[in-house]
């Protein structure tokens, strides 16, 4: 029998990953939803059928890293295709990608990459999103980026971008909460003005992880490793301030920790989205 | 249906910039790109290190992934060094990584460092076949009742279509015993003389499954394999192997659930 589970407005999600399946299969642990990278189940492996299995107890969200949105080239329409199979297959609650580009012709560097913020590259990144919303038949999450350069082009801030793009293609935003901290540290920005410039209705995700200081440099680099640091706590208050309580995800990606650890950060996270709705409702 | 916005009038730039930051990001010229890039007290070369450093450590994860026995034999060291180059002039196509890697074991043979270890390729030859039947799933069974219906005189311009999962492979070392030994904690010596292997390596269920071949049935299947007919099959094996028994042959086929389809070539139906 499948239990269905209403999606509640605020849940608290964590990345699937391959150690932790067989584990949440068999406890079962209270989770919003399950987080998976789109590309890693595009081929016919066993961890589909796990994850399928898994679909039966939880939502899904596909969060793709490949589709090279902001490419300054056609979009790759049999990825597109692949992409809308597992859509149709895992029927997920949300569906997400990137501000970024990762691959170039014919070379996927497996890399987030930026392009300068310009009027001409709003416009290519903004004609792609409606081409693969058209084509997925959804509507997508962009999610603002980690960056460690910026280049001399640049004209438009970063979140006006997206605000921009949120608004011109109807597509919403996957706010990661530890990317724009990273990435104001590393630029030297006001987060929470950032976070004032996007536009409230159009955040549909969060995103927190973690991240470490670069050796030698004073740059934070955002690698999914470590637990969520208490500046990012503090950003994703303001954000659930701003925003209200969305889906909210733990990701974790390089050394990966025991379960519980995620389950004891996502339980972090509902704290602070329960103590915002009190004080809202107050 | 999506609004449409006007080309970008200087794509060209963008395409330009992207382009040599592909080439910095794969261990190429960094100085062309670094131009375009803000300082911002750091050095630009470094900032595009930080991408290069992240594209080449996940990319040759990745590698060591499906490439597992390939790493052991020559240590994780070597293997970021061959991994490194390999990724240099071989950057993946699909964006699905489980399918990078195909030509890495071309890559190993070409590799001068690695001259020493003659059956190195192989075994990533034997790791990229496993990884194939790990992503690739099997389709349903042809019966050999169903090919009951064609009639006797064309019966030899059958040609079978056999699981997706399926590879064969031939080697002149033990290729199947040196890639179990290091998979085990304790490595246990190999005879490399011991002499080579001619293998079938597929999908079972949720696993992925070899088996050591003879002679004749290894160039019987590998012949179907290549959507040769049964006349040209049975000419393979028999070269292999006299007294091939080519009834037992196709009993075994369809037993073992290895065909999923047939078709009659048409070129050969009716020969003039």
């Amino acid at each position: 029998m499948t239990r269905s589970r209403p999606i509640p407005r605020c849940s608290v999600g964590i990345g699937l990953r391959s150690p932790h399946v067989s584990e949440i299969a068999a406890t079962q642990p209270e989770l919003g939803f399950l987080e998976v990278h789109a590309e890693n189940y595009m081929a016919e492996t066993p961890a589909l059928d796990r994850l399928l299995e898994l679909r039966r107890d939880y939502p899904v969200s596909l969060h793709g890293v490949a589709l090279s949105l902001w490419s300054a080239e056609e979009l790759d329409r049999s990825h597109l295709v692949r992409f809308k199979a597992l859509i149709e297959r895992t029927k997920p609650m949300l569906v997400s990608e990137h501000l970024a580009w990762s691959a170039i012709g014919g070379a996927y560097l497996n890399d987030l990459l930026p392009l300068p913020y310009t009027q001409a590259s709003l416009d290519l990144f903004c004609r792609h999103v409606e081409e693969a919303q058209e084509a997925l038949g959804r509507r997508l999450l962009i999610e603002n980026p980690s960056a460690y350069l910026r280049y001399r082009h640049s004209t438009i801030p970063e979140a006006e971008f997206i605000a921009a793009v949120a608004r011109r293609t109807g597509c919403g935003i996957l706010c990661d909460v530890n990317n724009i901290h990273v990435n104001a540290w590393n630029f030297g920005f006001d987060p929470i003005a950032y976070l004032d410039t996007l536009p409230a209705g159009a955040v549909g995700e969060i995103h927190l992880a973690g991240h470490h200081a670069a050796e030698d440099v004073d740059i934070l680099i955002d690698d999914h490793g470590s637990r969520v640091a208490q500046p990012v706590w503090e950003l994703y208050a303001a954000a659930l301030r701003r925003f209200g309580p969305v889906p909210t995800l733990i990701e974790w990606d390089t050394n990966l920790p025991a379960l519980e650890v995620l389950l004891d950060e996502a339980h972090h996270a509902e704290e602070l989205a329960h103590a915002d709705r009190y004080v809202d409702a107050a | 249906m999506p609004k449409s916005w006007p080309m970008p009038t200087d794509m060209s730039m963008l395409l330009e910039l992207q382009m040599r930051l592909r080439r910095a990001v794969l261990g190429g010229d960094t100085a062309e790109i670094v131009a375009a890039i803000q300082g911002e007290g750091l050095d630009p070369a470094a900032r595009v290190g930080i991408y290069r450093h992240h594209a080449f450590a996940t990319l040759g994860d990745a590698l060591q992934g499906t490439f597992p026995v390939v790493c052991r034999l020559v240590d994780r060291r070597f293997f970021a060094y061959a991994a490194h180059e390999y990724l240099r002039e071989h950057p993946p196509h699909s964006r699905c990584l489980v399918e990078y890697g195909a030509d890495f074991a071309d890559f190993l043979d070409s590799f001068e460092s690695c001259k020493d270890l003659p059956y190195l390729a192989d075994v990533a030859r034997f790791e990229w076949a496993l990884n194939i039947a790990a992503t690739v799933r099997d389709a349903t069974p042809l019966q050999a009742e169903a090919l009951a219906a064609v009639p006797a005189e064309k019966a030899a311009y059958v040609a079978l279509r056999l699981q997706p999962s399926l590879s064969y492979f031939a080697s002149p070392w033990p290729i199947d015993a040196i890639w179990q030994a290091n998979k085990e904690d304790e490595v246990r010596p190999i005879e490399l003389a011991s002499g080579g292997t001619s293998l079938e390596i597929r999908r079972a269920g949720d696993a992925v499954a070899w088996c050591r071949l003879d002679p004749g049935t290894f160039a019987f299947r590998t012949a179907l394999a290549d959507g040769l007919v049964l006349a040209a099959a049975i000419a393979a094996a028999t070269l292999r192997d006299p007294t091939f028994d080519l009834a037992a042959a196709l009993r075994h086929v369809f037993a073992a659930g290895l065909a999923v389809a047939f078709v009659i070539s048409p070129e050969l139906e009716t020969p003039r």
